[in-house]
Protein backbone atom coordinates (compact mmCIF):
# COMPACT_ATOMS: atom_id res chain seq x y z
CA UNK A 1 0.00 0.00 0.00
CA UNK A 2 1.63 3.28 -1.00
CA UNK A 3 0.52 6.40 1.19
CA UNK A 4 -1.71 9.00 -0.18
CA UNK A 5 -0.47 12.48 -0.76
CA UNK A 6 -2.13 14.35 1.40
CA UNK A 7 -0.73 12.62 4.50
CA UNK A 8 3.02 12.81 3.08
CA UNK A 9 2.27 16.49 2.47
CA UNK A 10 2.27 17.00 6.34
CA UNK A 11 5.24 15.53 7.51
CA UNK A 12 7.42 15.85 3.98
CA UNK A 13 9.34 18.64 5.90
CA UNK A 14 10.01 16.06 9.04
CA UNK A 15 11.07 13.37 7.07
CA UNK A 16 13.69 15.59 4.84
CA UNK A 17 14.98 16.68 8.06
CA UNK A 18 14.94 13.58 9.79
CA UNK A 19 16.98 11.74 7.17
CA UNK A 20 19.33 15.17 6.59
CA UNK A 21 20.02 15.01 10.20
CA UNK A 22 21.15 11.08 10.06
CA UNK A 23 22.80 10.90 6.66
CA UNK A 24 24.54 14.45 6.74
CA UNK A 25 25.08 15.28 3.41
CA UNK A 26 22.07 14.15 0.86
CA UNK A 27 20.75 15.00 -2.95
CA UNK A 28 17.17 14.97 -3.90
CA UNK A 29 17.17 11.77 -5.94
CA UNK A 30 19.51 10.25 -2.67
CA UNK A 31 16.66 11.49 -0.77
CA UNK A 32 13.79 9.80 -2.60
CA UNK A 33 15.60 6.67 -2.98
CA UNK A 34 16.61 6.60 0.90
CA UNK A 35 12.73 7.01 1.68
CA UNK A 36 11.61 4.35 -1.00
CA UNK A 37 14.07 1.93 0.61
CA UNK A 38 13.38 2.60 4.40
CA UNK A 39 10.06 2.24 4.03
CA UNK A 40 9.60 -0.57 1.62
CA UNK A 41 7.97 1.70 -1.04
CA UNK A 42 5.12 2.64 0.93
CA UNK A 43 6.29 6.13 1.01
CA UNK A 44 7.16 7.64 -2.62
CA UNK A 45 7.93 11.34 -2.63
CA UNK A 46 7.36 12.83 -5.88
CA UNK A 47 9.17 15.38 -7.26
CA UNK A 48 6.90 17.95 -7.46
CA UNK A 49 7.17 18.12 -3.90
CA UNK A 50 10.38 17.52 -2.39
CA UNK A 51 12.09 20.03 -4.63
CA UNK A 52 9.45 23.23 -3.25
CA UNK A 53 10.18 21.56 0.53
CA UNK A 54 13.79 21.62 -0.33
CA UNK A 55 13.75 25.36 -1.40
CA UNK A 56 11.30 26.40 1.72
CA UNK A 57 13.78 24.88 3.99
CA UNK A 58 16.81 26.55 2.42
CA UNK A 59 15.04 29.63 2.36
CA UNK A 60 14.18 29.26 6.55
CA UNK A 61 17.88 28.91 6.93
CA UNK A 62 17.14 25.21 7.70
CA UNK A 63 19.32 23.56 5.48
CA UNK A 64 22.39 25.01 3.55
CA UNK A 65 23.49 24.09 -0.07
CA UNK A 66 26.49 22.91 -1.42
CA UNK A 67 27.19 22.80 -5.27
CA UNK A 68 29.22 20.23 -6.72
CA UNK A 69 29.99 19.94 -10.39
CA UNK A 70 29.12 15.69 -11.78
CA UNK A 71 30.67 15.64 -15.10
CA UNK A 72 28.67 18.29 -17.49
CA UNK A 73 25.83 18.58 -14.90
CA UNK A 74 25.43 20.09 -10.71
CA UNK A 75 24.81 18.14 -8.38
CA UNK A 76 23.35 20.16 -5.16
CA UNK A 77 23.96 18.70 -1.52
CA UNK A 78 21.67 19.38 1.43
CA UNK A 79 22.61 19.58 4.79
CA UNK A 80 21.42 21.03 7.84
CA UNK A 81 22.19 24.13 9.34
CA UNK A 82 22.85 24.04 13.28
CA UNK A 83 19.19 25.36 13.83
CA UNK A 84 17.80 22.97 11.21
CA UNK A 85 18.78 20.35 13.92
CA UNK A 86 17.37 22.15 16.78
CA UNK A 87 13.93 22.38 14.52
CA UNK A 88 14.62 18.67 13.02
CA UNK A 89 14.35 17.40 16.66
CA UNK A 90 10.79 19.76 17.63
CA UNK A 91 9.53 18.29 14.50
CA UNK A 92 10.30 14.39 15.31
CA UNK A 93 8.42 15.41 18.64
CA UNK A 94 5.75 17.26 17.22
CA UNK A 95 5.05 14.48 15.06
CA UNK A 96 5.34 11.88 17.56
CA UNK A 97 2.93 14.00 19.58
CA UNK A 98 0.50 14.04 17.15
CA UNK A 99 0.77 10.57 16.11
CA UNK A 100 -0.24 9.22 19.59
CA UNK A 101 -2.93 11.71 19.44
CA UNK A 102 -3.88 10.53 16.59
CA UNK A 103 -3.88 6.97 17.81
CA UNK A 104 -6.14 7.90 20.71
CA UNK A 105 -8.64 10.14 18.49
CA UNK A 106 -9.14 7.24 15.99
CA UNK A 107 -8.98 4.71 18.85
CA UNK A 108 -6.38 2.57 17.21
CA UNK A 109 -5.06 -0.77 18.90
CA UNK A 110 -1.28 -0.14 19.73
CA UNK A 111 1.15 -3.15 17.96
CA UNK A 112 1.14 -4.61 21.55
CA UNK A 113 -2.72 -5.66 21.75
CA UNK A 114 -3.54 -2.38 23.84
CA UNK A 115 -6.18 -0.53 22.91
CA UNK A 116 -5.14 3.44 23.14
CA UNK A 117 -8.54 3.97 25.56
CA UNK B 1 23.13 1.05 -16.22
CA UNK B 2 23.09 3.89 -18.96
CA UNK B 3 25.23 6.54 -19.85
CA UNK B 4 24.15 9.75 -20.88
CA UNK B 5 26.71 11.59 -23.41
CA UNK B 6 27.13 14.89 -22.86
CA UNK B 7 24.76 15.89 -25.57
CA UNK B 8 22.07 14.07 -23.94
CA UNK B 9 22.95 16.00 -20.58
CA UNK B 10 22.64 19.00 -22.47
CA UNK B 11 19.35 18.41 -23.89
CA UNK B 12 17.99 17.52 -20.72
CA UNK B 13 18.49 20.65 -19.02
CA UNK B 14 17.77 22.79 -22.11
CA UNK B 15 14.22 20.95 -22.33
CA UNK B 16 13.43 22.07 -18.45
CA UNK B 17 14.37 25.39 -19.54
CA UNK B 18 12.32 24.88 -22.49
CA UNK B 19 9.36 23.78 -20.51
CA UNK B 20 9.00 26.96 -18.49
CA UNK B 21 11.26 26.16 -15.33
CA UNK B 22 13.08 29.75 -14.77
CA UNK B 23 14.70 29.05 -11.16
CA UNK B 24 18.41 28.09 -12.14
CA UNK B 25 18.68 26.39 -8.44
CA UNK B 26 15.65 24.37 -9.16
CA UNK B 27 16.92 23.50 -13.34
CA UNK B 28 20.13 22.27 -11.26
CA UNK B 29 18.13 19.97 -8.77
CA UNK B 30 15.71 18.69 -11.80
CA UNK B 31 18.35 18.18 -14.15
CA UNK B 32 20.63 15.75 -11.66
CA UNK B 33 17.28 14.35 -10.50
CA UNK B 34 16.38 13.30 -14.32
CA UNK B 35 20.15 12.17 -15.01
CA UNK B 36 20.49 10.01 -11.94
CA UNK B 37 16.77 8.39 -12.83
CA UNK B 38 17.78 7.67 -16.42
CA UNK B 39 21.13 5.98 -14.96
CA UNK B 40 20.43 3.88 -12.50
CA UNK B 41 16.77 2.77 -13.90
CA UNK B 42 17.37 2.81 -18.08
CA UNK B 43 19.33 0.07 -19.42
CA UNK B 44 22.64 0.23 -20.99
CA UNK B 45 20.95 -0.10 -24.43
CA UNK B 46 17.69 1.61 -23.80
CA UNK B 47 15.96 3.96 -25.59
CA UNK B 48 16.92 7.15 -24.34
CA UNK B 49 14.17 9.32 -25.75
CA UNK B 50 11.24 7.13 -25.24
CA UNK B 51 12.53 6.54 -21.04
CA UNK B 52 13.24 10.48 -20.83
CA UNK B 53 9.56 11.44 -22.00
CA UNK B 54 8.21 9.02 -19.64
CA UNK B 55 10.11 9.99 -16.53
CA UNK B 56 9.70 13.62 -17.44
CA UNK B 57 6.59 13.18 -17.67
CA UNK B 58 6.19 11.92 -14.19
CA UNK B 59 7.36 14.83 -12.78
CA UNK B 60 4.07 17.04 -13.30
CA UNK B 61 0.12 17.07 -13.33
CA UNK B 62 0.05 19.21 -16.15
CA UNK B 63 3.07 20.98 -17.16
CA UNK B 64 7.06 20.95 -15.29
CA UNK B 65 6.23 24.70 -14.58
CA UNK B 66 4.42 23.61 -11.38
CA UNK B 67 7.15 22.12 -9.73
CA UNK B 68 8.09 25.95 -9.93
CA UNK B 69 5.40 27.98 -8.94
CA UNK B 70 4.66 25.42 -5.82
CA UNK B 71 8.48 26.36 -5.23
CA UNK B 72 7.58 30.46 -5.37
CA UNK B 73 4.61 29.88 -3.28
CA UNK B 74 6.31 28.23 -0.73
CA UNK B 75 9.37 30.73 -0.50
CA UNK B 76 7.14 33.84 -0.84
CA UNK B 77 4.84 34.90 1.48
CA UNK B 78 1.15 34.07 1.56
CA UNK B 79 0.37 37.03 -0.15
CA UNK B 80 1.89 36.12 -3.32
CA UNK B 81 -0.91 35.11 -5.39
CA UNK B 82 -3.28 38.11 -4.07
CA UNK B 83 0.14 40.46 -4.82
CA UNK B 84 0.94 39.04 -8.42
CA UNK B 85 -3.18 39.58 -9.02
CA UNK B 86 -2.69 43.12 -7.84
CA UNK B 87 0.20 44.06 -10.05
CA UNK B 88 -1.30 42.00 -13.23
CA UNK B 89 -4.48 44.50 -12.28
CA UNK B 90 -2.64 47.37 -11.91
CA UNK B 91 -0.37 46.97 -14.59
CA UNK B 92 -2.98 46.59 -17.06
CA UNK B 93 -4.96 49.48 -15.77
CA UNK B 94 -2.16 51.93 -16.07
CA UNK B 95 -1.34 51.03 -19.50
CA UNK B 96 -5.31 51.28 -20.19
CA UNK B 97 -5.41 54.83 -18.44
CA UNK B 98 -2.42 56.08 -19.56
CA UNK B 99 -2.75 55.22 -23.69
CA UNK B 100 -6.20 56.87 -23.35
CA UNK B 101 -5.37 59.89 -21.54
CA UNK B 102 -2.58 60.22 -24.57
CA UNK B 103 -5.51 60.16 -26.84
CA UNK B 104 -7.72 62.68 -25.11
CA UNK B 105 -4.72 64.93 -24.90
CA UNK B 106 -4.38 64.50 -28.79
CA UNK B 107 -7.93 65.49 -29.56
CA UNK B 108 -7.53 68.24 -27.41
CA UNK B 109 -10.49 66.57 -25.07
CA UNK B 110 -10.62 67.31 -21.30
CA UNK B 111 -9.31 64.58 -19.04
CA UNK B 112 -6.31 63.84 -20.33
CA UNK B 113 -4.14 65.42 -17.59
CA UNK B 114 -6.13 63.78 -14.71
CA UNK B 115 -6.10 59.90 -17.24
CA UNK B 116 -2.02 60.72 -17.59
CA UNK B 117 -1.28 61.22 -14.05
CA UNK B 118 -3.85 58.80 -12.30
CA UNK B 119 -2.26 56.19 -15.10
CA UNK B 120 1.70 57.30 -14.52
CA UNK B 121 0.96 57.50 -10.46
CA UNK B 122 -0.06 53.44 -11.14
CA UNK B 123 2.45 52.99 -12.84
CA UNK B 124 5.56 53.83 -10.14
CA UNK B 125 3.63 53.52 -7.08
CA UNK B 126 1.68 50.18 -7.48
CA UNK B 127 2.54 48.09 -10.18
CA UNK B 128 6.40 49.01 -10.18
CA UNK B 129 7.14 48.21 -6.40
CA UNK B 130 5.17 45.21 -6.66
CA UNK B 131 6.86 43.93 -8.91
CA UNK B 132 9.91 44.76 -6.97
CA UNK B 133 8.41 42.91 -4.45
CA UNK B 134 7.97 39.48 -5.64
CA UNK B 135 10.51 39.31 -8.44
CA UNK B 136 13.17 40.09 -5.19
CA UNK B 137 12.26 36.71 -3.96
CA UNK B 138 13.22 35.19 -7.06
CA UNK B 139 16.85 36.36 -7.30
CA UNK B 140 19.38 34.19 -5.51
CA UNK B 141 22.33 36.27 -6.80
CA UNK B 142 23.00 40.23 -5.45
CA UNK B 143 23.90 41.18 -8.31
CA UNK B 144 20.86 40.30 -9.68
CA UNK B 145 18.83 42.06 -6.89
CA UNK B 146 20.94 44.78 -7.09
CA UNK B 147 20.22 45.75 -10.92
CA UNK B 148 16.34 44.52 -10.18
CA UNK B 149 16.43 47.34 -7.52
CA UNK B 150 18.02 49.59 -9.93
CA UNK B 151 16.16 48.85 -12.60
CA UNK B 152 12.72 49.38 -10.87
CA UNK B 153 14.07 53.02 -9.31
CA UNK B 154 14.86 54.20 -12.89
CA UNK B 155 11.79 52.76 -14.09
CA UNK B 156 9.67 55.12 -10.81
CA UNK B 157 11.96 58.01 -11.67
CA UNK B 158 11.85 58.37 -15.39
CA UNK B 159 7.70 57.81 -15.25
CA UNK B 160 7.86 60.39 -12.34
CA UNK B 161 10.27 62.64 -14.46
CA UNK B 162 7.82 62.96 -17.43
CA UNK B 163 4.82 63.73 -15.17
CA UNK B 164 6.28 66.30 -13.57
CA UNK B 165 7.38 67.62 -16.99
CA UNK B 166 4.04 67.97 -18.31
CA UNK B 167 2.66 69.16 -15.19
CA UNK B 168 5.66 71.69 -15.12
CA UNK B 169 5.81 70.90 -11.75
CA UNK B 170 9.97 71.55 -10.22
CA UNK B 171 12.41 69.03 -10.49
CA UNK B 172 11.51 67.17 -13.84
CA UNK B 173 14.90 67.72 -15.45
CA UNK B 174 16.64 66.35 -12.27
CA UNK B 175 14.53 63.34 -12.36
CA UNK B 176 15.13 61.99 -15.87
CA UNK B 177 18.42 62.87 -15.48
CA UNK B 178 19.48 61.26 -12.62
CA UNK B 179 17.16 57.87 -14.16
CA UNK B 180 19.81 57.96 -17.08
CA UNK B 181 22.88 58.31 -14.93
CA UNK B 182 21.55 55.25 -12.36
CA UNK B 183 21.55 53.50 -15.82
CA UNK B 184 24.27 54.81 -17.70
CA UNK B 185 26.81 55.02 -14.86
CA UNK B 186 25.67 51.94 -12.11
CA UNK B 187 22.77 49.42 -14.32
CA UNK B 188 25.28 49.40 -17.29
CA UNK B 189 28.59 48.63 -16.05
CA UNK B 190 27.33 45.78 -13.20
CA UNK B 191 24.91 44.37 -15.73
CA UNK B 192 27.91 44.25 -18.66
CA UNK B 193 30.83 43.14 -16.15
CA UNK B 194 29.10 40.75 -14.34
CA UNK B 195 27.01 39.33 -17.27
CA UNK B 196 30.16 39.34 -19.85
CA UNK B 197 32.03 36.68 -17.91
CA UNK B 198 29.59 34.04 -18.33
CA UNK B 199 29.66 32.67 -21.63
CA UNK B 200 25.98 31.65 -21.27
CA UNK B 201 25.26 35.23 -20.89
CA UNK B 202 27.97 37.14 -23.13
CA UNK B 203 26.14 37.82 -26.14
CA UNK B 204 22.37 38.72 -24.05
CA UNK B 205 24.64 41.47 -21.47
CA UNK B 206 26.51 42.68 -24.86
CA UNK B 207 23.24 43.03 -27.12
CA UNK B 208 21.07 44.64 -23.70
CA UNK B 209 23.70 47.14 -22.85
CA UNK B 210 23.43 48.30 -26.11
CA UNK B 211 20.52 48.56 -26.46
CA UNK B 212 20.32 50.73 -23.03
CA UNK B 213 23.30 52.53 -24.29
CA UNK B 214 20.73 53.11 -27.32
CA UNK B 215 17.79 54.34 -26.10
CA UNK B 216 19.79 56.18 -23.21
CA UNK B 217 20.86 58.16 -26.24
CA UNK B 218 17.88 58.70 -27.68
CA UNK B 219 16.11 59.84 -24.51
CA UNK B 220 18.89 62.21 -24.26
CA UNK B 221 18.34 63.37 -27.99
CA UNK B 222 14.72 64.63 -26.74
CA UNK B 223 16.75 66.55 -24.22
CA UNK B 224 18.07 70.49 -24.42
CA UNK B 225 21.78 70.82 -24.19
CA UNK B 226 22.79 73.70 -22.05
CA UNK B 227 24.16 75.60 -24.87
CA UNK B 228 20.97 74.71 -27.02
CA UNK B 229 18.59 76.44 -24.03
CA UNK B 230 21.15 79.68 -24.13
CA UNK B 231 21.13 80.45 -27.82
CA UNK B 232 17.04 80.03 -27.59
CA UNK B 233 16.37 82.20 -24.91
CA UNK B 234 19.06 84.66 -26.75
CA UNK B 235 16.77 84.32 -29.46
CA UNK B 236 13.20 85.19 -27.65
CA UNK B 237 15.04 88.16 -25.91
CA UNK B 238 16.20 89.79 -29.37
CA UNK B 239 12.30 89.44 -30.63
CA UNK B 240 11.61 91.23 -27.19
CA UNK B 241 13.56 93.82 -27.69
CA UNK B 242 12.73 94.72 -31.48
CA UNK B 243 8.93 94.15 -30.46
CA UNK B 244 9.74 96.60 -27.68
CA UNK B 245 11.58 98.90 -30.10
CA UNK B 246 8.76 98.96 -32.15
CA UNK B 247 6.64 100.41 -29.36
CA UNK B 248 9.40 102.83 -28.55
CA UNK B 249 9.18 103.94 -31.94
CA UNK B 250 5.43 104.24 -32.74
CA UNK B 251 5.41 106.47 -29.57
CA UNK B 252 8.07 108.83 -30.77
CA UNK B 253 6.16 108.85 -34.46
CA UNK B 254 2.62 109.74 -32.97
CA UNK B 255 4.32 112.24 -30.47
CA UNK B 256 5.63 114.36 -33.21
CA UNK B 257 2.30 113.47 -35.20
CA UNK B 258 0.77 115.34 -32.07
CA UNK B 259 3.17 117.83 -31.89
CA UNK B 260 2.46 118.38 -35.32
CA UNK B 261 -1.34 119.48 -35.08
CA UNK B 262 -0.56 121.17 -31.64
CA UNK B 263 -1.95 118.81 -29.47
CA UNK B 264 0.16 117.58 -26.25
CA UNK B 265 0.08 113.90 -25.38
CA UNK B 266 0.37 114.26 -21.41
CA UNK B 267 0.45 111.40 -18.70
CA UNK B 268 -2.96 111.84 -17.64
CA UNK B 269 -4.74 110.69 -20.80
CA UNK B 270 -6.46 106.70 -20.12
CA UNK B 271 -3.77 105.66 -22.64
CA UNK B 272 -0.84 106.78 -21.50
CA UNK B 273 -1.91 105.78 -17.66
CA UNK B 274 -2.20 102.17 -18.82
CA UNK B 275 1.12 102.14 -21.66
CA UNK B 276 3.01 103.53 -18.12
CA UNK B 277 1.70 100.54 -16.02
CA UNK B 278 2.81 98.39 -18.54
CA UNK B 279 6.25 99.77 -18.76
CA UNK B 280 6.30 99.18 -14.80
CA UNK B 281 4.74 95.47 -15.12
CA UNK B 282 8.00 95.09 -17.60
CA UNK B 283 10.28 96.57 -15.49
CA UNK B 284 9.41 94.57 -12.99
CA UNK B 285 9.60 91.54 -14.74
CA UNK B 286 12.77 92.49 -16.71
CA UNK B 287 14.56 93.16 -13.31
CA UNK B 288 13.39 89.85 -11.80
CA UNK B 289 14.24 87.64 -14.74
CA UNK B 290 17.57 89.29 -15.56
CA UNK B 291 18.45 91.64 -12.61
CA UNK B 292 18.81 94.66 -15.04
CA UNK B 293 16.46 97.08 -14.97
CA UNK B 294 15.94 97.41 -18.70
CA UNK B 295 17.18 95.29 -21.56
CA UNK B 296 18.51 96.89 -25.07
CA UNK B 297 20.58 95.33 -28.01
CA UNK B 298 23.70 94.85 -25.98
CA UNK B 299 21.54 91.99 -23.90
CA UNK B 300 24.12 89.42 -24.73
CA UNK B 301 27.36 91.29 -23.46
CA UNK B 302 25.20 91.67 -20.22
CA UNK B 303 24.29 87.80 -19.98
CA UNK B 304 20.76 89.54 -19.45
CA UNK B 305 18.23 87.32 -21.55
CA UNK B 306 14.58 86.07 -20.55
CA UNK B 307 14.14 82.24 -19.48
CA UNK B 308 11.16 79.84 -19.71
CA UNK B 309 10.67 81.30 -15.95
CA UNK B 310 6.82 80.52 -15.44
CA UNK B 311 5.03 83.59 -14.87
CA UNK B 312 3.08 82.26 -11.42
CA UNK B 313 6.62 82.66 -9.98
CA UNK B 314 6.54 86.35 -10.31
CA UNK B 315 2.61 87.12 -9.71
CA UNK B 316 2.20 85.78 -6.00
CA UNK B 317 -1.10 87.60 -4.93
CA UNK B 318 1.01 89.14 -2.32
CA UNK B 319 3.57 90.61 -4.46
CA UNK B 320 3.32 94.32 -6.47
CA UNK B 321 3.54 92.61 -9.47
CA UNK B 322 0.47 91.26 -9.22
CA UNK B 323 -0.83 94.29 -7.35
CA UNK B 324 0.06 96.30 -11.01
CA UNK B 325 -1.74 93.50 -12.86
CA UNK B 326 -4.52 93.82 -11.21
CA UNK B 327 -4.52 97.44 -11.49
CA UNK B 328 -3.98 97.29 -15.30
CA UNK B 329 -7.39 95.18 -16.07
CA UNK B 330 -9.09 97.55 -13.65
CA UNK B 331 -7.49 100.62 -16.32
CA UNK B 332 -8.39 98.16 -19.26
CA UNK B 333 -11.88 97.48 -18.39
CA UNK B 334 -12.16 101.38 -18.00
CA UNK B 335 -10.63 102.47 -21.02
CA UNK B 336 -12.87 99.72 -22.98
CA UNK B 337 -16.24 100.73 -21.53
CA UNK B 338 -15.17 104.63 -22.02
CA UNK B 339 -14.64 104.35 -25.52
CA UNK B 340 -16.97 101.56 -26.45
CA UNK B 341 -18.76 102.93 -29.92
CA UNK B 342 -16.20 105.32 -30.85
CA UNK B 343 -15.84 105.51 -34.29
CA UNK B 344 -12.35 103.37 -35.75
CA UNK B 345 -11.84 102.06 -31.56
CA UNK B 346 -10.64 98.74 -30.96
CA UNK B 347 -11.28 97.54 -27.43
CA UNK B 348 -8.06 95.77 -26.20
CA UNK B 349 -8.36 92.50 -25.55
CA UNK B 350 -7.54 92.41 -21.92
CA UNK B 351 -8.54 88.86 -20.46
CA UNK B 352 -7.35 86.73 -23.14
CA UNK B 353 -3.84 88.65 -23.42
CA UNK B 354 -2.38 89.28 -20.84
CA UNK B 355 -3.80 86.05 -18.75
CA UNK B 356 -1.25 84.43 -16.42
CA UNK B 357 -3.19 81.07 -16.53
CA UNK B 358 -2.18 78.24 -18.87
CA UNK B 359 1.44 78.26 -17.51
CA UNK B 360 2.17 81.45 -19.31
CA UNK B 361 5.80 82.16 -19.04
CA UNK B 362 7.36 85.26 -18.76
CA UNK B 363 8.51 86.35 -22.25
CA UNK B 364 4.84 85.44 -23.17
CA UNK B 365 3.24 87.94 -20.61
CA UNK B 366 5.84 90.53 -21.73
CA UNK B 367 4.95 90.08 -25.23
CA UNK B 368 1.60 90.42 -24.18
CA UNK B 369 1.97 93.82 -22.90
CA UNK B 370 3.71 94.88 -25.72
CA UNK B 371 0.73 94.08 -28.05
CA UNK B 372 -1.28 95.92 -25.57
CA UNK B 373 0.49 98.84 -26.15
CA UNK B 374 0.37 99.05 -29.84
CA UNK B 375 -3.50 98.59 -29.56
CA UNK B 376 -3.62 101.72 -27.37
CA UNK B 377 -0.77 103.63 -29.44
CA UNK B 378 -3.24 102.46 -32.69
CA UNK B 379 -6.02 103.72 -30.99
CA UNK B 380 -4.41 107.09 -30.03
CA UNK B 381 -3.09 107.38 -33.82
CA UNK B 382 -6.79 107.19 -35.80
CA UNK B 383 -7.70 109.69 -33.09
CA UNK B 384 -5.37 111.74 -34.21
CA UNK B 385 -5.33 110.87 -37.69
Amino acid sequence: MIYSSELIKGTLKTIVLKLLADHHRMYGYEITQKVKELTFEKIQITEGALYPTLHALENDGLVTVESEFIGKRVRKYYTLSPSGKTKTTEKVNELADFMNTMKFLLDIPSPTGFSAT
Amino acid sequence: MYHLSEHQINFILDDIRARGVEMESLQQDLHDHICCIIENQLEANGDFMQFYDTVIKSFYKKELREIEEETISLLTNKNYYAMKKIMMISGTASAIVLSMGILLKFMHYPGAGALIASGILLFSFLFLPLMFTLKIKEKKQTKDKILLGLGSAVGILISLGILFKIMHWPFANIMGVTAVGILILLYLPINLVTGIRNPDTKVNTIVSSILLVAGCGLFLSLARSPQGSKSFYIKNTAYFVRNNELVRNEMQQIEELAASKNIVINESMKSRQIITVCEDLKSMLIWAETGNASIDGNFESKQAWIGETLSEVYFDPASKTYQKYQELLSLVQKYNEDHFGQPGFQPLPSTSVITLENNEKVLDVLNNLIQLELYLLQNEEKNLL
